[in-house]
């Protein structure tokens, strides 16, 4: 099956069997790797990807089902030498440790900061609790979303 | 290079919380976890066949001959050269042979190209498996219901003795002098307390599953995986394969999380994938689901104490007795080395003129439990911190009093015999902790009933052991070479793995100061057998305090030639660099690791300096119980945590908010379940972790009692220490909210209730 | 580890109900499933646990974007909710904020916020899981399921739907199309608790939906539904009658406890005790009561 979908902005096509998760389409085929599989049953959050700009767990969705549609992931909201706020602020305020959760966690982060600019702190809780983290206990987690939305209010560019 | 921050990282940049080094690459999904690794050439997948039953003869294994086997790969027992993981003890083979002893235990390996056709595979193999009656239970294993293990099913012993009980007897028995010394010293005490305390399982659940690729080629053997120990893995493929240490390969690609559970474990993963991909002569990816993950792999020990003890009317602690057993699981594997970790810590933080810590491994028909994140303490921790809860409470007394009147102090002298000379912050911790938290008024109020809810709150204090016990630290020879590189860099090569906790970052932070350069003119190569000397485990809480101020030696060794350079022929410290390049070749430091002269430790009597020092806590815990349903909320929770020096104060919070979460969720929500040697709930779906929205406010207060020998002007570990003291800490709490004092973890909502309708009944 | 089989699944799309009806109704003459992939958050877990296949996979038919399951609308007195509904759009539904806001309150508890963007009330009707929060709201709404096929569209009354364990009225070839229910006048008083392991991400060990219309201390209204307390959502009869016979400061906490108990038969599993979710699903309707003006 031709699928066709807009990926980090950019249009991608592809052919795969309909029912491939989209997960293991970007992992495989469509070549990034950001986004983890820690459970692959919708618990952990580390595959969450935005489609159409709500976060959704990448390990329940069908890449059939994103025809015509519009996914963001990690990969899709800054580079190495282009950081945005969000992925700026979790290296600074030790949102991310190992690391594995990270993508997850900035998605989510991302998708509650484009509708909420200035959440606070059980806002922000309630926006990441589908996303586990074993490493940091979440606090500085919380204060990178917190410093993010601050930047972004002070007008950084994402 | 520090990618990604304008921050200008001040010098020295000790004491500044650097950005995380390997941050940019994560934040961007850059970095390269082993399942992200470009697949190789010819790849396989692996996958594992284990017994469904857990315990019995292997009779056999067919293979159905209805199915195409011919793309598949399969290997067996006979198939290794020596079947034996190396550990402690050679007692676990890499494949059951003859016997299986757990539930899970692998018994084939296959490989396929294709995934869907490889599950079919699985299910192709059948194990002709002759059932024995099972021992589950670690009290009915020492009571040899059924010889499962060795003689006796007891793994390991030890016998720690102190003070007027002092005799010389031999280790396990129980009615010998010793046993009578200690007991006379508790009756002759004024008030004498009992109690029996259990700790339970707990799964290291990192979010990222076990996994390796392996290959072979013209150089030997290669694995590349999550892996926190590359040279445990290494030491395995020399036994297994009979290889010379030179033609093996490990390296570390980034791991996401361990906490212990990526110690020991990844060696058999590797073997499996190496083995596979031995005889398939492809390259073999082995990734665990997470299913596979928490069933197959270890978890922390199960543990009983029995504790007795004795004081004085006013409080001062005198006698104790404890006995304890560890279920150590099927096979050895380090628990050894836990229940070592474990008795050092049982009697707490206190001063005690006579103990007697008697402690037994056992082993039982479920999988091999091993190494996490405090390695045996927090289960005695718990244990201890809720035997003084109830002394104080026979004693009517708050337990901080107690606590802090007992306290080990400066020149205080531990179980083990150890004078505690210096780097001694239990009291300082615990006026902090109990200060920030208003802990004193909070308990003197009683708890605060609102609604349908009552508030409680409950503080612990403990002291973990930085580094590795008594004369580990001595026979390991820890390693680590650095570099001088053009320009006046630094290239750190050490087998200290980054898991996560900030090695990298924390490393070059101590290289740049010792040498008196900048942070970002510092390299960390990947941890890798073939590279990198080995410099003992990721383990202990003794990267940075040991590993740390052998790279800090190493630095200042080649600054200091550097400077010399300088001084002779001028020009900066690049100049130099290029110049003594040029003229000796490559210049590296290769240093060992030189224990602190002043330790003393016998292996036999248990006695001495059973750590060079200790990290010392305070952890206080608010909680709010529903009274209808009675689950707890951790609301605050705060830590004083004595780091000795905090090299980056983030990243020590970090670990201590990190490491308080887990103990969190130990004592209130995480639980294996059982049935017949067959985990229940191996999904994240009902081992129930802490979301963002179960987490408390931390609030984390660094204190530095710093350790003369460690680096950084005084480093101690930190890894393990958070995990010791959430759990008694919250059991305080609730006991204070809702008046049940509960000796058993978890504090599940199911278990208060029955122990309140227990004490109703009682009472009524 | 079956996962990897999704390869050989085929998915189709159908241009409208009736072209879908047809398309079920047709393998459902030939003893052929067609499953109909909403959100997935069912269905794609179960595939996880799944032995490999052995025959020809079933048909999946993406239903995600189906014109005719989707929508919330009022009309008079009825609210009518699409099917194809996810939980996050009833969050961010006026109406439904407005006239049902204790579906609002159960939409939140639900794992978080990917499934809530994911999972849709038809799911949650078709697997009639006793865990289900879904299936417990609309239960204590008294609200009605509106089910089609190739034969023609019916009505199920909530009260009708499940016969046992994850089994229903609904025929195999029946397609939920919506739910319609009559909201009690705005500002009526509604009560959403859910008890499971952790805050977020969690399957109820017990959840009590209720709604009701409270006139001069007495309810005139009345409606409830319990979670993972009987091998069917509870929808607690005795109790019920219980609370509508006589004024709410009569009811005694005996008589809300001895109700209760003959409403529900929990049992022991993974994710709690009998014992346990009898005391919290007494606790919890007492809490319940208490807040409508019961003095317990
Ligand atoms: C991590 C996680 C957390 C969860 N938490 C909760 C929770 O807190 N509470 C809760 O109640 N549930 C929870 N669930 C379960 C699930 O999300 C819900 O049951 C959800 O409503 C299912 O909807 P769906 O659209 O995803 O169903 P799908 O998986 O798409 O479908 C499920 C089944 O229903 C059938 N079906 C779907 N739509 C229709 C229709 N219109 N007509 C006929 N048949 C149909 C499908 O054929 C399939 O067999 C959770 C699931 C996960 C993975
Ligand atoms: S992998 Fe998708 S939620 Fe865990
Ligand atoms: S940083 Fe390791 S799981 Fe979150």
């Amino acid at each position: 099956m031709k699928i066709s979908l807009t990926l980090n902005g950019a249009p991608r096509e592809l052919d795969s069997a309909p029912l491939v998760r989209l997960l293991d389409a970007l992992r495989g085929p469509l070549g990034l790797t950001g986004t983890k599989e820690g459970c692959g049953e919708g618990e952990c959050g580390s595959c969450t990807v935005l489609l159409d700009g709500d976060p959704v767990n990448a390990c329940l969705v069908p890449i059939g089902q994103c025809e015509g549609r519009a996914i963001t992931t990690v990969e899709g909201l800054g580079e190495m030498a282009h950081l945005s706020p969000l992925q700026r602020c979790f290296i600074d305020e030790g949102g991310a440790q190992c690391g594995i959760c990270t993508p997850g966690m900035l998605i989510s982060a991302e998708a509650l900061l484009r509708r909420v600019p200035d959440p606070d702190e059980p806002t922000i809780r309630e926006a990441l609790a589908g996303n586990l983290c074993r490493c940091t206990g979440y606090q500085r987690i919380v204060e990178s979303v917190r410093r993010a939305a601050e930047l972004l209010r002070e007008g950084a560019a994402r | 290079m520090v990618h990604g921050s304008p921050v200008e990282i001040p010098r020295p940049s000790v004491g500044v919380s650097v950005p995380r080094v390997d941050g940019a690459a994560k934040v961007t999904g850059e970095a390269l976890y082993v399942d992200d690794l470009p697949k190789r050439d010819g790849e396989l997948h692996g996958a594992t066949v284990r017994s469904p039953v857990a315990r019995g003869v292997l009779r056999g294994v067919r293979l159905d001959p209805a199915f195409n086997w011919s793309d598949v790969t399969i290997v067996q027992a006979a198939d290794i050269a020596v079947n034996t993981v190396a550990l402690i003890v050679d007692d676990q083979p890499i494949l059951a042979a003859t016997h299986v002893n757990h539930v899970y235990e692998p018994v084939v390996l296959l490989a396929c190209a294709d995934k869907a056709k490889l599950a079919r595979a699985v299910r192709a193999v059948t194990l002709d498996i002759e059932p024995l009656p099972p021992v589950f239970d670690m009290e009915q294993s020492l009571a040899k219901v059924e010889i499962i293990a060795g003689e006796d099913n007891v793994q390991k012993r030890y016998l720690i003795t102190k003070g007027r009980a002092d005799v010389k007897v031999e280790p396990g028995a129980v009615n010998g002098e010793s046993a009578t010394a200690i007991d006379a010293a508790i009756a002759a005490c004024d008030v004498v307390v009992t109690g029996r305390y259990f700790a339970h399982h707990q799964e290291q659940m990192y979010i990222e599953p076990q996994g390796v690729v392996a290959w072979w080629d013209t150089d030997g053997a290669h694995a590349t995986g999550s892996i926190q120990c590359p040279f445990y893995v290494h030491k395995a493929f020399t036994k297994a394969f009979l290889l010379d240490a030179d033609r093996i390969h490990i390296t570390q690609a980034v791991t996401g999380g361990g906490f212990g559970g990526k110690e020991e474990y990844p060696s058999i993963i590797a073997l499996h994938a190496a083995l596979l991909a031995q005889k398939s002569g492809a390259p073999v990816r082995m990734i665990y689901d997470r299913k596979e993950d928490i069933e197959a792999t270890t978890k922390r020990h199960p543990c009983i104490c029995e504790i007795t003890s004795g004081c004085d009317r006013d409080g001062t602690l005198r006698a104790l007795s404890i006995r304890m057993i560890m279920d150590g699981g099927a096979y050895v594997t380090l628990t050894p080395v836990v229940l070592s970790r474990g008795t050092l810590h049982a009697a707490g933080a206190y001063r005690w003129d006579d103990v007697r810590i008697e402690s037994i491994a056992v082993a039982t028909n479920t999988p091999p439990n091993g190494a996490f994140r405090g390695f045996g303490a927090p289960q005695t921790i718990w244990a201890i911190e809720r035997h003084l809860d109830a002394v104080a409470k026979k004693l009517g007394r708050d337990p901080i009093d107690l606590k802090e009147q007992n306290v080990l102090r400066e020149g205080d002298v531990t179980s083990t015999g150890q004078v505690l000379r210096s780097s001694v912050a239990g009291a300082e911790c615990l006026e902090k902790a109990v200060l920030a938290s208003d802990y004193r008024a909070k308990r003197a109020r009683g708890p605060v009933v609102s609604g349908r809810t009552a508030r409680g709150i409950g503080a612990a204090v403990f002291m973990h052991g930085a580094g590795f016990t008594g004369s580990g630290e001595r026979y390991l020879k820890g390693k680590v070479a650095v570099d001088l590189l053009a320009g006046g860099r630094l290239g750190i090569r050490t087998a200290s793995t980054d898991i996560g906790q900030g090695t990298e970052t924390v490393f070059r932070q101590i290289a740049a100061d010792a040498a008196g350069i900048a942070v970002d003119a510092v390299d960390f190569a990947v941890p890798s057998t073939t590279t990198c000397p080995d410099s003992g485990p990721t383990v202990a809480s003794r990267t940075v305090m040991v590993v740390g101020s052998i790279v800090e030696n190493a630095a200042k060794q080649l600054s200091a030639r550097v400077r010399a350079e300088v001084e002779a022929h001028g020009g900066t410290f690049g100049e130099a660099t290029d110049r003594l390049i040029a003229r000796e070749g490559p210049i590296t430091s290769l240093l060992q690791y030189a224990p602190p002269s002043f330790i003393t430790w016998d292996d036999t009597t248990y006695k001495g300096d059973a750590y060079p020092c200790y990290g010392w806590a305070c952890d206080v815990a608010e909680v709010e119980v529903d009274l209808d349903t009675f689950e707890v909320t951790v609301v605050d929770f705060w830590s004083a945590t004595d780091v000795g020096k905090a090299i980056n104060p983030v990243m020590c919070k970090g670990q201590i908010e990190g490491g308080s979460l887990q103990a969190i969720g130990w004592a209130v929500s995480e639980e294996i379940t059982w049935r017949d040697g067959h985990i229940t709930n191996p999904r994240m779906t009902n081992y129930i972790i802490p979301t963002s929205l179960d987490a408390p406010r931390f609030q984390t207060i660094l204190v530095e009692a710093p350790f003369a020998m460690g680096p950084g002007g005084g480093a101690k570990g930190i890894g393990e220490l958070p995990m010791d003291g959430g759990a008694p800490a919250i059991a305080a709490a609730v006991e204070h909210a809702v008046g049940v004092a509960m000796g058993s973890l978890p504090l599940t909502p199911e278990r208060i209730l029955a122990a309140k309708q227990a004490s109703e009944r009682t009472s009524a | 580890m079956s996962l990897a089989d999704l390869h050989f699944f085929k998915m189709t799309r159908e241009p409208s109900l009736d072209a879908l009806c047809a398309v079920v109704a047709e393998r459902h003459a030939q003893g052929l499933a067609t499953i109909l992939y909403a959100g997935g958050t069912d269905w794609m877990v179960e595939q996880e646990m799944r032995a490999p296949l052995h025959d020809e996979p079933p048909l999946v038919v993406d239903i995600g974007r189906m014109g005719e399951l989707r929508g919330i609308s009022l009309a008079g007195d009825s609210l009518r909710i699409g099917a194809g509904t996810t939980y996050l759009e009833l969050e961010r539904s006026a109406v439904v904020q407005a006239r049902a806001p204790m579906l609002v309150r159960m939409a939140k508890d639900v794992g978080a916020v990917q499934i809530q963007a994911r999972g849709t009330l038809g799911g949650n009707l078709a697997t009639a899981s006793p865990a289900a929060d879904g299936v417990a709201a609309l239960a204590a709404y008294d609200a009605t399921i509106v089910v089609k096929s190739a034969r023609g569209e019916r009505r199920i009354a909530m009260a009708d739907l499940q016969t046992g364990y994850k089994k229903s009225t609904r025929a195999a070839d029946e397609i939920i199309v919506a739910v319609e229910l009559a909201p009690p006048p705005e500002g009526s008083p509604w009560y959403w608790r859910k008890v499971g392991a952790r805050r977020a991400q969690a399957i109820s060990k017990v959840a009590l939906a209720g709604v009701a219309v409270v006139e001069n201390g007495t309810a005139t209204r009345f409606g409830v539904g319990m979670v993972s307390v009987a091998p069917v959502t509870a929808r607690m009869a005795t109790t019920r009658a219980l609370v509508l016979g006589k004024a709410l400061a009569e009811i005694t906490a005996e008589e809300i406890d001895h109700a209760v108990d003959q409403d529900v038969t929990p049992i022991d599993d993974v994710r709690s005790t009998g014992e346990y979710r009898s005391h919290v699903a007494r606790a919890l309707t007492r809490d319940l009561l208490r807040q409508l003006g019961a003095r317990v």
